[in-house]
């Protein structure tokens, strides 16, 4: 029983960073067609900004978490406006930009800051003991924290004129257009929404590891995977499998090894794609 | 007009030749090191190590006029390239030391991979190096020509387990976490032979990929075990930090040990002061004493500092191939430096006495032997607080 709710509350704190940074690469794709190769840089970028604001000057981490995330979504935004405009639905193009950018982020970042890896003050420390479940402190504050951002986020796609447009988009651009959704501006909006959430992972999630110019890639695979699995441009489908990767790691890692957990992860990818090509919930909200 | 100019061509074929004379002559009076190393990208400290030291040493001598060889004076000259860690461009910057520098004298390189890689080339061409490389393969009962310049795990997990036995008797089983490649696999093995023959019990032995950072599945598992100490060997420094703080989050109240590549700053910058506290490891120099201070201060004149700790190693195996260089009479015969170097009786390095071992371990002598430090995290900083020599 209590390895039990250990492999649980492991695989809830992985699955909620999963969903943000795979909420983040569907919504791009649902809107733009561009597979964003550059989602795992954009996740680091927010790391550094965290490691050189809280961890040389000193600032308060909370507003820099909000200072990284919007500085993210910023630079998200000026990416599609320069970079990926013309590629939009052009999805093979688009992803050899995203590489490009992925790349030359990676490289930048190792020019400046090298290949070290950095540690960021943590805000919380310490363990919260529940009975006879010991719960790191930090963790449970960036499952909290990514709880928070999913609300808003789910608040601001279902309620709000931006979001009622972006999920018009996702459906079909040219209807959407008609009704007079301009796509000038909700592209731009949606790329710099997908990578401030990218930034909020990469932020909260700099003081629990460490800080470094390849940091991105793991976290952009994992997202590959959620959405794989939950249906590319799916949101529903990022959160759903978010929990499914999270818990499925957690269970095979602790109870055999980490090697075998990842290959059990890419085998559920395979077995999916095969019998459901659109990912769980990807036909559904298409 | 012709008379002016052919007298001018006179004048200037005239010293072109003297110049061209002077010049041989120089190059003559030259020593050259060749370097090959990492110098810059993942594992560059360890490569810089390499290159600061041989630069250090060069300087030395140097200064005061050159190295004698028989009778004759030779300034050193270190030209060093990058492998970036890279065997394929080992193998370039060994070729081209080789064949375009002239070389006959190498420090480098440090990666394993690139150290066998580049090895062939060395004992084909009578290359006398000093190398670096983790791997046992480095050496072996046909190497000629190549010498270790550092401790591996083979000189050094013995005598910290039995280091452990004597001074920690309270604890009994072990969990070992190591990264899932041959570092790791090699590194797991020969952790287990030694805790198992001093009498420890091995109660978890686990591999991870190097890219993990979310150790709690993996710990959850270990934990289960109840190990007396958890042993992480060749576990990045970085990575180590991250796997305390996890553990200590997770209840673990026992010992961490890491008799594997140092790094005590890196592992509390990860691990956070507290959780780091008490760890017991492999240090590869007493980082306190005047000797090291003062090769510091040579070092920031060659080198952009910080100064990593196998800098100490290397400056002193350099000090023995000049020594065997002048012991053999000779720039050019390695044959000769090299029995030089293998006759080198004990020498005074910075940290001890050193000299060159290994016969029972590798089949040949070219594994330098030196002391061994352990360190405890105390209050944040390394302290040393074992030494066998």
């Amino acid at each position: 029983m209590e390895l039990a709710l250990k492999i649980v509350i492991n695989g809830l704190t992985s699955s909620s960073v999963y969903i943000l940074m795979a909420l983040g690469f569907t919504l791009i794709f649902g809107i733009m067609r561009i597979v964003n190769f550059a989602h795992g840089e954009l996740y680091m970028i927010a790391a550094f900004i965290v490691y050189v604001l809280v961890g040389s000057f000193g600032w308060n981490y909370y507003l820099v978490v909000l200072i990284a995330a919007v500085a993210v979504g910023l630079f998200g935004a000026t990416l599609e406006r320069v970079l990926f405009r013309p590629f939009i639905g052009k999805e093979l193009n688009g992803m050899i930009m995203a590489l490009a950018i992925s790349i030359t982020l990676q490289a930048t970042a190792f020019i400046i800051f090298g290949t070290d890896e950095h540690s960021v003050p943590r805000p919380i420390s310490g363990v919260i003991q529940l009975g006879f479940l010991m719960v790191p402190r930090d963790r449970l504050a960036v499952g909290l924290f990514a709880l928070v951002i999913l609300g808003a986020f789910y608040v601001f796609m279902r309620y709000t004129r931006a979001g009622l447009a972006m999920r018009a988009v996702v459906q079909d651009e040219e209807i959407a257009s008609i009704h007079g959704v301009r796509p000038r501006v909700i592209h731009p909006l949606a790329f710099g929404i997908g990578a401030m959430l990218a930034g909020f992972a990469g932020a909260l999630m700099a003081p629990i590891y460490t800080v470094y110019p390849y940091m991105g890639s793991q976290p952009m695979l994992k997202a590959f995977i959620v959405v794989i699995l939950g249906g590319l441009g799916s949101v529903p489908g990022a959160v759903l499998g978010g929990i499914i990767l999270g818990l499925t790691e957690s269970v095979f890692a602790t109870l055999i090894n980490t090697t075998v957990a990842t290959m059990v992860s890419f085998g559920i990818v395979v077995v999916i794609l095969l019998v459901m090509p659109t990912g769980l919930l990807g036909r559904s909200t298409r | 007009m012709r008379v002016a100019t052919k007298g001018t061509l006179v004048s200037v074929l005239s010293a072109a030749s003297f110049i061209w004379a002077g010049g041989a002559a120089a190059q003559s009076d030259t020593l050259k090191i060749g370097v090959v190393s990492a110098l810059s990208g993942p594992g560059s400290e360890w490569g810089l190590a390499q290159d600061g030291a041989i630069k250090i040493a060069a300087a030395e001598v140097n200064e005061k006029g050159g190295l004698v060889v028989g009778g004759k004076s030779y300034k050193v000259e270190v030209i060093s390239y990058d492998d970036q860690y890279k065997a394929a461009l080992a193998v370039t910057a060994a070729t081209r030391l080789i064949e375009q520098d002239k070389v006959k004298f190498i420090v480098g390189p440090m990666g394993s991979a690139s150290t066998l890689a580049v090895k062939p080339l060395f004992e084909k061409n009578k290359v006398l190096a000093i190398i670096g490389a983790y791997s046992e393969k480095a050496l072996d009962a046909n190497t000629r020509y190549s010498f270790r310049g550092f401790p591996t795990q083979v000189e050094f997990v013995a005598p910290i387990v039995e280091w452990l036995k004597k001074n920690k008797p309270e604890l009994k089983t072990v969990a070992e976490l190591e990264p899932n490649d041959e570092t790791g696999w090699f590194s797991q093995k020969l952790l287990k032979q030694n805790y198992e023959g001093a009498g420890f019990t091995i109660v978890s032995s686990e591999l991870f990929e190097r890219s993990l950072k979310d150790f709690q599945p993996v710990l959850t598992r270990i934990l289960a075990t109840k190990p007396d100490i958890i042993e992480l060997g060749t576990t990045p420094p970085g990575t180590a930090g991250l796997v305390i703080r996890q553990a200590r989050e997770l209840g673990f109240k026992g010992q961490f040990v890491k008799i594997g590549g140092p790094g005590a700053p890196q592992i509390v910058a990860a691990a956070g002061k507290e959780f780091a506290e008490g760890l017991l490891c492999y240090a590869a120099a007493d980082t306190t004493t005047k000797n090291f201070k003062d090769l510091e201060a040579k070092y920031a004149k060659v080198l952009k500092p910080p100064m990593n700790e196998f800098t100490v190693y290397f400056y002193d195996a350099a000090r023995m191939m000049f020594d065997a260089i002048q012991a053999a009479g000779t720039v050019e015969d390695t044959d000769k430096v090299a029995a030089a170097l293998e006759k080198a009786g004990p020498y005074t390095g910075l940290q001890g006495p050193i000299r060159w071992g290994g016969m029972k371990s590798y089949g040949t002598n070219h594994q330098i032997l030196t002391p061994t430090f352990i360190g405890m995290i105390k209050n944040g900083e390394q302290v040393i607080i074992g030494r066998m020599d």
